[in-house]
């Protein structure tokens, strides 16, 4: 009968939980430094992973045909690489680590983890992987499958400690000199990460040739790290802890914390000062982070609530509906969407501006249609408005479950919403700020509309004092329509932006209608700056909980907390005196 | 929940004169910033019936509201007897001390019925599990009936109030307040929708009354005024602008100016 | 004495209703268990619990009822202290299953074992007693009552804002019904009971045992509704409906009278619960959606708040109509719901009950002139 009953604000609940998570790294580097580093056996699975990306890389250059040539050089690089002495080796894996191509790296890999093979017949060279009773082989450029051999087919190319160290750095210089500067951000950060001692050369390199700043900042703190795990003399170990501890973000904390309890006593003891610096701005980051998941929830209650602050904030109408006004407006930002799609693909990302208007419009009517058709029967009787509007919300929410179906509906998001930018140590998401701005100008907007239009003026005058306004020649009945339609046409906008964050299913009114009550009478009826503080407060008070209780209990803490705060304060934090309240 | 007695403990040493009732000294309260009652002292004997005159807005029914705890005052003393400070209770409270109150715009109980009404202001415990188990005795019946014949309302009390005329639900007013036989009748525009006779009457019922109970009574009907042949207490702005007898005040210039019209 | 504050109350109309009930209470257990399954009078066993559960609606119905048709007190949050009540039930139920359970757990429900607890949380002791269980099914939802109204009615909220608070309320306890770590069953709540009193809940016997204590319960609740309405505190409710302020100027503590009567309508509406649980065979935090509160609401909207038998009426009408409705067109049961919320409030606003004698007299007798009743005005503000 009713949706099923863990009817959760999802959006609400979920706000900081997508914010918080940052977006997945994007590229795999990792896995594959850590690689090096591991012994064989554990360095399967991450090899595997790498010659995953290897090959999407080397089908990304396979169309260059001006890079066959290199290829050439390479292969033959690659292949002499079976020959000589493990000194004459040596000297060849800096040569090969010279030409600077990131394709050479399964090669070397294969090469320190003791699968690179030498094929006695015509000497090239495969990376091999036991298999049955001989190998399975691979090429090392391209990284096809290039059939089997026997066990006397092919002989392994022998590497000894020196090698592998050598091999190491020559990885590193090979990735962080890559030329595209995520590929080098991504190399330096596994360095930040695996804390390899042997990179600090490679790094130096890299560092006097890098031109992007970011890169570089990373590249320093790899470098850092890198020299905190070398031995290297205590002054360059007591530089990095200093420049570690001026990043202060929690890998950096991480490496000097570990120094802070197993380096020797001086640096030990800087690092721990170090850490406890950065500590105490770890929690001042911490802060802000709530802060930003507060206020992105924040806005998410003050769209679901702005509509609602007119209706009934404005004009003390009950409307129980005012969730499915939410839920109309998201789904003409769906048919809108559809409509984009079918007639202009092309300009797809426009649709979500052409649904504001559309959004306002349909429920603005819908608004006007139930103040016409129900609202006015029920002047002054507050709580028959509640049931009827209770009922029209019934109706609403299964007039579009038979049109549309009940299942989630998707919304696309505009390609300007979608990504993330670092602010310091915060990760922000474009949706979430996007629907934070979107939320403040409507509430400007909203504002000045009401101080500073005629209209305004005159919702005001007919809300403070009907008989007054009516008798001064304001067609009551006319305002009282309008403006149920401007609060309708306010939360039907709102859902349009909800849809971004929010699944798009006749059940999402159902789940904001109580914090959108929650936060206008929290707020103080009919002030609209209260709505926004009310949101806003709201939302950082439930992020502020959340790590102590988790966010259901944290929800659960606010609601308690509102339930005592009204008995406490009936009329809100910024409550309207008079006569004209009491009544 | 017991019913309050008023305190009266007339062997105490006492600051006041012995017969005050009600005092009142320096009573302020503003509605954002509106000064509705502005320094206002007054003083009200027992057995004494106060006429409180003044302009629309002066403030009158604030100083009633002040007095029944419907509104707190923002400073200022509000004394019932010799020791109960009104400011620090509640409407039940005050009512329970024995002050009395009928609204400028009559306020009955709409959907009980004529009988009901005045049964329920009945003096008698107020607490829930005692209206649980009450059972009406004959002295309640006999009271009753008293007062519906005395407010004309015999013929109709098993009427819904809700159906009586303006005069008719004021009469129901005074009848209700008298039932709760209070030490102190705050009376707020009795005379209003009621007809020459009927006002007649009324002055003459309060005057009965005031024998044995203090009333203070806001009227804009001079002839009502003249009628009840009381002090009278001119408010204007939320302060005392004259104080004496019709005749006294009438001739003042001020109370002239801002209220009789010449 | 006693007797008298009984009975004095009582009109013909509650006295028919009082035999109808008790007639039913005997009657339908009577057809279903005394006639074969072929005969054309019998009952089917699923009819006579789904009649059962009607009652328990109804029995919430008329706890809603005290403190909204009474008293003004517009709750959307009764659905809390129903399912209260089951919860308190179904812990007793849940305690009868001992090793039964899948798990075979002697001492744990399933859902424990499930979660790898070890004891008993302390909350949960005593449930395997009948009457501490039904004790709780009716302290535990008066408790919360009377703490929630304590705070409530003294700080005087009213209107639409108690009805807001009142669903924050429920929705609050939603939430924290569906944590596992509650101890309630989480998202599945308490079910596969096995007997009540020793007594097999899936046997006919138990079923229309269970009906006739359902129609009891109804009975006795009635009769205390009417004691109370009529009653001297019933008048003052009324006179708190219809002029709150008006009341406390008569020396009245509103906030008590209200506390009283919520914290009753609470209890009773635990009972409901309880009585409910065994019947349908499961309790889960569902119970406790903001909108079952209000579907409450309008069972007393359409059969009549401020009467009795109105709200029993409405219970067995509105869920007579749905059950009808979602076997057959369950598409349009939201639609009909909905619309029935509108027309109620639009023209029916004193329910079936309280319009239908007008309705009769103006259609039998012309020179009746009822007078005009204001139940249905704003209350005036005392001023
Ligand atoms: N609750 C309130 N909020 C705001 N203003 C108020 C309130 N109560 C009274 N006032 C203002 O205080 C002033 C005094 O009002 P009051 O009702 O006491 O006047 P009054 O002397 O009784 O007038 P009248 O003769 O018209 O009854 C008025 O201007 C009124 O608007
Ligand atoms: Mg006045």
């Amino acid at each position: 009968m009713y949706p099923p009953p863990p009817t959760l604000p999802r959006a609400a609940l979920n706000a900081g939980a997508a914010a918080s998570a940052p977006p997945a790294p994007k590229s795999s580097r990792g896995p594959m430094i850590r690689a090096c580093l591991l012994p064989p056996a554990q360095a399967i699975p991450a090899l595997r992973a790498l010659l995953l990306l290897a090959l999407v890389l080397g089908a990304s250059l396979a169309g260059s045909l001006a890079r066959a040539e290199e290829s050439a050089d390479l292969r033959a690089a690659i292949a002499a690489l079976a020959k000589g002495s493990f000194a004459e080796t040596e000297k060849r894996i800096a040569a090969l680590a010279a030409l600077g191509d990131a394709r050479a790296v399964p090669a070397l890999e294969a090469l320190a983890g003791g699968d690179l093979y030498r094929r006695e017949a015509d000497g090239a060279v495969f990376i091999a992987r036991s298999a049955g009773g001989g190998y399975r082989l691979t090429e090392p450029l391209s990284l096809q499958d290039v059939g089997t051999a026997g066990r006397r087919e092919v002989k392994k190319i022998r590497v000894n400690n020196r090698l592998r160290r050598t091999i190491r750095a020559a990885l590193g210089a090979l990735t962080l000199s890559a030329s595209d500067p995520a590929r080098r951000l991504a190399a330096a950060k596994a360095i930040l990460k695996t804390r390899d001692g042997e990179a600090v050369e490679a790094l130096d390199q890299a560092l006097a040739r890098e031109t992007d700043p970011q890169v570089a900042a990373v590249m320093q703190a790899a470098r850092a790290a890198a020299v905190l795990a070398s031995d290297r003399s205590a002054e360059e170990k007591s530089a990095a802890i200093d420049l570690l501890a001026a990043r202060g973000d929690r890998e950096a904390m991480a490496i000097v914390a570990s120094i802070a309890t197993a380096g020797d006593a001086p640096l030990a003891a800087q690092a721990k000062a170090a850490v406890a610096r950065m500590e105490r701005s770890q929690a001042l980051w911490d802060v802000a982070r709530n802060i930003w998941y507060g206020l992105s929830l924040g806005s998410v209650l003050l769209l679901a609530a702005i509509g609602l602050a007119i209706t009934f904030g404005v004009m003390g109408v009950i409307n129980m509906a005012h969730g499915e006004m939410v839920m109309l407006g998201a789904y003409t930002a769906f048919m809108v969407q559809g409509l984009f799609g079918a007639l202009a693909p092309g300009l797809i990302d426009y649709a979500l501006v052409v649904a504001l208007p559309a959004a306002f419009l349909v429920t603005g009517l819908v608004g006007i249609a139930i103040e016409r058709g129900v609202i006015r029967f029920l002047h002054a009787r507050p709580l028959e408005t509640l049931l009827a509007t209770w009922g029209v919300s019934l109706i609403l929410q299964q007039g579009v479950r038979t049109l549309f179906g009940p299942t989630n509906r998707e919304v696309g998001s505009p390609s300007f919403m979608s990504g993330a930018f670092e602010l310091g140590q915060l990760t922000i998401t474009y949706n979430r700020l996007w629907i934070l701005v979107f939320s403040l100008t409507l509430f400007a907007a909203l504002i000045a509309a009401m101080r500073k239009t005629r209209f305004g003026l005159t919702i005001r005058a007919v809300t403070q004092n009907r008989r007054m306004a009516a008798s001064m020649g304001i067609r009551t009945p006319l305002v009282d329509a309008l403006t149920f339609g401007l609060g309708s046409g306010i939360a039907g906008i709102a859902g349009v932006a909800l849809s971004q964050i929010d699944n798009v299913s006749p059940n999402l009114g159902q789940s904001y209608i109580i914090d959108s009550f929650m936060v206008v009478v929290f707020g103080g009826v009919g002030n609209l700056w209260g709505t926004l503080l009310g949101a806003m407060s709201l939302g950082i008070a439930n992020k502020f909980l959340e790590p102590f209780a988790g966010a259901v209990l944290a929800k659960i803490l606010v609601l308690v907390f509102l339930i005592l705060f009204i008995q406490k304060r009936p009329r809100g934090l910024f409550a309207l005196k008079g006569r004209a309240v009491e009544a | 929940m017991p019913h309050h007695a008023p305190p009266t403990m007339p062997g105490q040493p006492d600051p006041h004169r012995h017969d005050t009732l009600l005092y009142l000294d320096g009573v302020s309260v503003a509605f954002d910033g509106f000064q509705a009652l502005n320094n206002l002292s007054m003083v009200v004997a027992r057995t004494e019936m106060r006429a409180v005159i003044g302009p629309n807005g002066a403030g009158k029914t604030t100083m009633m509201d002040v007095i029944t705890g419907k509104t707190r005052p923002d400073s200022g003393t509000l004394r019932f007897g010799e020791t109960i400070d009104l400011t620090r209770h509640d409407e039940a409270d005050i009512a329970g001390f024995g002050i009395g109150r009928k609204f400028q715009k009559p306020t009955v109980f709409e959907s009980h019925t004529v009988e009901d009404n005045l049964a329920l202001a009945l003096k008698g415990r107020r607490g829930p599990f005692a209206a649980l188990f009450h059972v009406t005795g004959d002295d309640e019946r006999q009271r009753i009936d008293d007062l519906l014949s005395l407010i004309r309302l015999a013929h109709l009390r098993a009427a819904p109030a809700g159906g009586l005329s303006h005069g008719q639900k004021q009469w129901l007013e005074i009848g209700m307040l008298l039932a709760q036989d209070p030490q102190l009748l705050l009376i707020d525009e009795p005379a209003a929708g009621m007809t020459d006779a009927e006002t007649a009457a009324t002055a003459e019922l309060l005057r009965d009354i005031a024998r044995t109970h203090s009333v203070v009574v806001v009227e804009h009907d001079m002839a009502f005024v003249r009628a009840l042949d009381v002090k009278v207490t001119v408010l204007h702005e939320g302060s005392v602008l004259a104080e004496g007898s019709l005749d006294h005040v009438s001739a003042n210039r001020k109370v002239i100016d801002v209220y009789l019209g010449r | 004495m006693t007797r008298r504050f009984f009975t004095h109350g009582m009109t013909r109309g509650s006295w028919v209703f009082l035999a109808l009930l008790a007639a039913a209470g005997v009657l339908v257990p009577a057809l279903n268990l005394g006639l074969p399954a072929g005969h054309p009078l019998h009952m089917p066993t699923y009819a006579v619990t789904l009649s059962g559960k009607y009652l328990t609606y109804a029995l919430l119905a008329l706890a809603l009822d005290l403190v909204w048709g009474y008293c003004g007190i517009l709750s959307l949050g009764h659905a809390a202290f129903f399912a209260l009540g089951g919860y308190a039930m179904g812990m007793y139920l849940m305690r009868q299953i001992g090793p039964r359970g899948v798990y075979g757990d002697p001492l744990l429900p399933d859902f424990m074992v499930f979660l790898d607890w070890q004891e008993l949380p302390w909350y949960w002791l005593g449930f395997d007693a009948f009457p501490v269980a039904l004790a709780m099914a009716l302290v535990v939802p008066g408790l919360l009552a009377f703490v929630f109204g304590w705070f409530a009615f003294r700080a005087r909220v009213g209107g639409v804002y108690l009805s807001i608070i009142t669903q924050a309320m429920t929705y609050a306890l939603l939430l924290a019904f569906f944590r596992n770590d509650m101890g309630f069953g989480g998202n599945n709540g308490l079910t596969d009971f096995k007997e009540i009193l020793g007594f097999d809940l899936q046997s006919d016997a138990t079923r229309a045992g269970l009906f006739a204590a359902s129609a009891l319960a109804l009975g006795l609740a009635f009769v205390l509704c009417v004691a109370i309405t009529s009653s001297r505190l019933g008048k003052v409710l009324v006179a708190v409906r219809d002029a709150e302020s008006r009341t406390r100027f008569l020396g009245y503590r509103v906030e008590h009278y209200k506390l009283f009567v919520w914290t009753v309508s609470a209890m009773m509406a635990g009972l409901a619960g309880a009585l409910y649980v065994p019947q349908v065979g499961i309790i889960n935090p569902g119970e406790f959606a903001p909108a079952n509160s209000i579907e409450a609401v309008i069972w007393v909207a359409i059969g009549g708040r401020g009467t009795l038998v109105g709200p029993v009426l409405g219970a067995g009408l509105v869920n007579f109509a749905k059950s009808w409705f979602t076997a057959a067109l369950p598409e349009l049961w939201l639609f009909a719901l909905g619309a029935l919320f509108i027309a109620v409030t639009l023209f029916l606003p004193k329910g079936l009950v309280g319009s239908l004698p007008r309705l009769w007299a103006n259609a039998t007798s012309a020179r009746s002139k009822a007078p005009p009743d204001a139940r249905t005005k704003a209350p005036a503000a005392a001023e």
